[in-house]
């Protein structure tokens, strides 16, 4: 069995975020990056099936020379093997090329599961799952929460709105994108991280992949990004945390509520 | 002027509200609309939308689209946009719509934009606007060339004209789906209902640790006499059962008064809580979203705030 996670390096969850001069992308050199969330439960996900049977776990990210401490952390955690690829055309791409560049990568192998997240932390846009399927043929299914191997196919729950779980049954191979919770992320260890220093991590750029930078060029670039423009808004109270608490307070019980 | 397909989504045998906002939508751009609904037995919805505003309405019927699949359903409206030729492609932003919008958009080889709150032409593509760090920014994309978007549900009023349009069959055929569906079933209810309570407060993961909820949030829902909720993450986390959860993938309430403390306001979870009458936000963040539904914002330290607020409480009650 092999598996391939793909994984996205994004800011930190901490990370106080600031619009970059130019105002189509946020400012980046100063800040914390992390795997981004939906990915660590995605990474989980095939660390669970190594740990249960046979499999090797490759993960792959597309990102700059950063990235490759989010790829060194999956690879402590107990991934076997990683694939960074990078190249400056990347720098302001869309979905559809990172899905191309993706399937490039996973064409150079062959995978049984291809398990990636629900959405990135930064760019919220929940279309390289489907869109990597589409480019390497497989089924997919979305918004996992539920992920169970058996022969030859996976049996999942996909969540749906207000409560409802959808049951689905996927031939192998097979692509999931996991929606967060679906378990409990492992830290990496001492040992894992020590480890983790000798295991392969290979760069790869856009040539490596028979691709060039016309074949990545977006269809779908930021025009603008901004803070939102302030509404109607609440009405702020100012003060210590005492005054602030009284005010509160006051609200409280003009509602009646006390 | 722009020519846009509208994919209607089928929800417990009826059309989605979310699909009449994306006839709003889409006139709104002012040019062509054509629909299309797709399921088994939906020859009925499909008339009726054209009487909606739909358009001509086209309705791929049959047994293998009685339930939802991206395989079945991307081979539908794939074919749709071959006959129709669309500038646009508008979906819904639910968890089919996101299923399907990118494989779509790969077998189409169009540029794809999810969860818009708005749409503009621009020369031969569009000017989409949306969220982007789940919630922190917005921002406003350029997609070039044949576009499909996603909309968000709620971000545009339903349609409400009447215009007469048609209904046309769209014959397809070899539909399969790689995947089965086996049924969908109902997450296990917990007792904690928040939909009942008059107050709900709730903790986000601006508490850090699983235990504040003891020691910080438990003393303010004892002196506000409410229940707790919780955002998605503390629910992840394992923090809290997903009971707690307020949100698109939780419980949706509507209380006398909800306090959200050390939560962002993601959309996902502003659709959970926005309806309540009264909402108070404690953040430390000035510029986050929650302050943009709260109607009483308090910009600070929650684990400063929350005790002051609860000694301030007991004081008030005598
Ligand atoms: C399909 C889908 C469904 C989802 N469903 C839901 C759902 O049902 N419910 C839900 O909640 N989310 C849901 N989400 C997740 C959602 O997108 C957000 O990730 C989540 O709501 C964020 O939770 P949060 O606000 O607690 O955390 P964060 O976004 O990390 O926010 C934490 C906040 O705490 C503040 N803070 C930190 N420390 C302090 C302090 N000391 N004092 C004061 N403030 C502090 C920070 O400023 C920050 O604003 C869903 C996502 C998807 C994709
Ligand atoms: N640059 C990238 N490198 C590797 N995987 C990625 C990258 N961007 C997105 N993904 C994967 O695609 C998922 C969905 O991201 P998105 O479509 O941007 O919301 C992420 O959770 C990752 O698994």
């Amino acid at each position: 069995m092999k598996i391939l996670v793909c994984l996205k390096q994004v800011p930190h969850q901490d990370a106080r975020l600031e619009v970059a001069p130019g105002g189509t992308w946020i400012q980046d050199s100063n800040i914390k990056f992390d795997i981004n969330d939906y990915d660590k439960y995605a990474l989980e996900l095939a660390l669970r099936i190594k740990d249960a049977g046979e499999a090797e776990v490759v993960v792959a990210s597309i990102g700059p020379d950063r990235a490759t401490q989010a790829l060194r952390t999956a690879l402590g955690m107990g991934a076997d093997r990683a694939v960074q690829v990078w190249d400056d055309a990347f720098a302001a791409t869309d979905s559809l090329a990172i899905a191309k560049t993706l399937a490039a990568v996973a064409k150079e192998e062959s995978f049984d599961l291809v398990v990636m997240g629900l959405m990135s932390d930064d760019a919220n846009n929940s279309l390289t799952a489907p869109m990597l399927a589409q480019f390497l043929d497989l089924p997919h299914v979305t918004s996992v929460v539920k992920a169970e191997l058996q022969d030859g196919k996976v049996e999942v729950e996909r969540e749906l709105e207000g409560g409802s779980l959808e049951v689905r049954s996927v031939p192998l191979p097979a692509l999931l994108a996991v929606q967060t919770g679906i378990n409990d992320v492992r830290y990496a260890s001492l040992k894992g991280i020590m480890a983790a220093k000798k295991k392969p991590l290979a760069k790869k750029s856009l040539s490596d992949l028979g691709l060039d930078a016309g074949a990545v060029a977006p269809k779908v670039s930021i025009a603008k990004l901004y803070v939102p423009p302030k509404g109607e808004g609440a009405e702020l109270v100012e003060g210590s945390p005492a005054e602030q608490a009284s005010k509160v307070v006051a609200k409280i019980k003009e509602l009646g509520l006390l | 002027m722009a020519k846009v397909l509208i994919v209607g989504e089928i929800q417990g045998g009826a059309l989605r509200e979310a699909s009449l906002e994306l006839v709003a939508v889409a006139r709104g751009l002012g040019g062509d609309v054509v629909s299309l609904v797709l399921g088994k037995g939906v020859q009925g919805i499909a008339e009726d939308l054209s009487k909606k505003g739909g358009g001509k309405v086209l309705v791929a019927e049959g047994d293998a689209l009685e339930a939802y699949s991206a395989d079945t359903h991307t081979a539908v409206i794939q074919q749709a946009v071959e006959a129709e030729q669309p500038d646009l492609i508008l979906l819904s932003n639910t968890p089919n719509g996101w299923d399907v919008a990118g494989k779509l958009a790969a077998v189409l080889d169009v540029a794809a934009v999810t969860d818009v709150f708005r749409i503009e032409a621009d020369g031969d593509g569009f000017l989409l606007t949306r969220r982007m760090f789940n919630g922190k920014f917005d921002a406003q994309l350029r997609a070039s060339g044949r576009t499909l978007a996603t909309v968000q549900p709620g971000a545009a009023t339903a349609y409400e004209g009447s215009d007469a349009g048609s209904v046309e069959a769209l014959t397809v055929s070899g539909l399969s789906s790689r995947s089965t569906f086996v049924e969908v079933r109902k997450a296990a209810a917990g007792g904690h209902d928040l939909t009942k309570a008059d107050i709900v407060v709730s903790g986000g993961r601006g508490l850090q640790k699983p235990e504040k909820f003891d020691e910080v949030l438990e003393p303010l829902c004892a002196a506000l006499g409410a229940q707790m909720g919780a955002s998605r993450p503390v629910v992840d986390a394992g923090w809290k059962p997903h009971e707690y959860q307020v949100g698109s993938s939780g419980q949706v309430i509507a209380p006398k008064l909800y306090v959200a403390v050390g939560i962002s306001g993601a959309i996902q979870h502003l659709v959970g809580m926005k309806g309540s009458n009264f909402i108070i936000a404690i953040n430390k963040d000035p510029d986050a979203p929650i302050f943009e539904v709260a109607d009483l914002g308090v910009v600070g330290d929650l684990f400063e705030v929350v005790p002051a607020l609860v000694e301030a409480l007991k004081q008030a009650k005598g």
